[in-house]
């Protein structure tokens, strides 16, 4: 039960998302497949940007990581 | 053949230790690139009006990045991916009760200097609906080693309108700080991270897309700055983010627009709120340029003291100006331009910290970093 509630604050956003959903067929999904679309549009400064905020805040998780730690301060 | 997802819906799998950058297509890449990006990375002076003693300069870092994403075989693609970064400068030591009006920090004296180098590898497998990967990555300093680990693994639903992904990662540190004997410091010590998360991805329509994760991660072990006195913290820690990301389309002004918003919460009492909002403007086929703004702020950790109480020794206590309240404003502008097969990209960043930008409770310290960082970059696909 506790799992599974833990998941909640994966299915509530989708739910409300998905309940504005178009049906978007393969041939029309074009402008989605441009570089800038994607979610990490560029992996080499999303590695950078992970590993200073990583370094220098008390947060972490959510964005890429560069490999496991380190003993940056 | 069932068609292959055309966008990128797997990428909080980059969230986890060990599981680094890949491609962004849910497809195998059919090319080659490679990409090289050196960036410098300049704190600012910590202000005279706080230094007790120490070199006021903090750190400045020059990072080289190196990346090739290659295909093998039809349904695989490898990524592997490298750093290496030189860093000179003085950080805080501890912080004394306020004395002489404000001055209460203590840098460390002699200026560090120091190199770091890591290495990452990703196979990645593409399969009709979906895809998974395997990685591997190394991260290195004179004192300092850690190696890690990771699969994630990503499946299509729904005419491939939504994706559902999760991953788990582990990886080991070992710690040999420096000078150990002349300053008491531990000499050999370790800790472990385990961690794991799942995603929904959901494209909205043609032009936008939404995608939701949680990552929980777990540290045991030694988690104190052995480079600071009179730190101790607890011996585990356990992390809560969940992050969203939305991106639109917006064809009437041939840009992107992307926002991120992440709630983070810890067991050492920090919580944080994180947005990000970023505008790629597209300027004919060769040109893109691109704003950014991100705001950050976080509680203070429960064990967090703005001056250093040496008789707490043995007890969770730190002046690490990391875990005290505060909030982070940083701005950004990239320009990118695309010639033939070969890009070229620069981008500068500048970050402020303050107490007052904060929106969470606790104390603060004199001891908040702000930077500046430039990077310069070019890729080739062959």
């Amino acid at each position: 039960m506790k799992k599974s509630l833990a998941l909640l604050p994966l299915i509530i956003p989708a739910g409300l998302v998905c309940s504005s959903c178009q049906p978007v067929q393969a041939w029309e999904r074009g402008t989605l497949a441009k570089p800038e679309m994607a979610i990490d549009a560029d992996p080499m400064e999303t590695t950078l940007n992970t590993h200073i905020f990583f370094s220098k805040e008390a947060s972490n998780g959510g964005h890429n990581a560069a490999g496991g730690g380190c003993g940056c301060n | 053949m069932k068609s292959r997802s055309l966008i990128a819906l797997t990428t909080s799998a980059l969230a986890l230790p060990g599981i680094t950058s890949t491609a962004n297509a849910d497809s195998p890449p059919t090319e080659s690139s490679f990409g090289y990006r050196v960036s410098t990375y300049e704190e600012d002076n910590l202000p005279e009006e706080f230094l007790f003693l120490g070199d006021p300069e903090r750190y400045d870092i020059t990072i080289h990045q190196f990346q090739l994403v290659t295909p093998v075989g039809e349904n695989y693609g490898l990524t592997l991916s490298s750093s290496y970064e030189s860093m000179s400068g003085a950080s805080p030591w501890y912080a004394l009760p306020v004395f002489e009006g404000e001055k209460s920090i203590v840098m460390s004296g002699a200026t560090i200097h120091e190199q770091r180098r890591d290495y990452n590898l990703s196979l990645r497998r593409y399969q009709d609906n979906g895809n998974y990967a395997f990685s591997i990555g190394t991260s290195r300093e004179n004192d300092y080693y850690s190696w890690s680990g990771g699969f994630d693994i990503a499946r299509n639903f729904n005419n491939d309108l939504a994706t559902i992904a999760g991953g788990v990662s582990v990886s080991n540190d070992d710690i040999n700080p420096t000078d150990a004997a002349l300053f008491n410091r531990v000499t050999d010590e370790s800790k472990r991270t385990s961690s794991a998360f799942v995603s929904v991805s959901q494209i909205i329509d043609q032009n936008s897309l939404f995608q939701s994760s949680l990552n929980m991660t777990r540290h045991k072990g030694f988690l104190t700055d052995p480079y600071k006195l009179g730190d101790t913290r607890p011996d585990s820690r356990t992390q809560w983010a969940w992050s969203n990301a939305y991106r639109r389309f917006v064809n009437s002004l041939d840009a992107a627009l992307h926002l991120d918003v992440r709630f983070y919460n810890d067991d050492f009492g920090v919580n944080s709120l994180t947005l990000n909002a970023a505008w790629y403007q597209n300027l004919g086929d060769n040109w893109q340029i691109t704003p950014s703004i991100r705001y950050y702020s976080q509680s203070a950790a429960d064990f967090f003291t703005p001056v250093n109480d040496f008789s707490l020794y043995g007890v969770p206590n730190s002046s690490d100006y990391r875990l005290a309240s505060y909030g982070a404003v940083s701005g950004g502008l990239q320009v990118q331009t695309f010639i033939d097969d070969m890009s070229l990209v620069f981008k500068i960043e500048r970050y402020v910290t303050d107490a007052d930008y904060s929106i969470h409770n606790g104390q603060s310290s004199p001891a908040l970093v702000n930077f500046t960082r430039m990077s310069l970059g070019v890729s080739y696909t062959f």
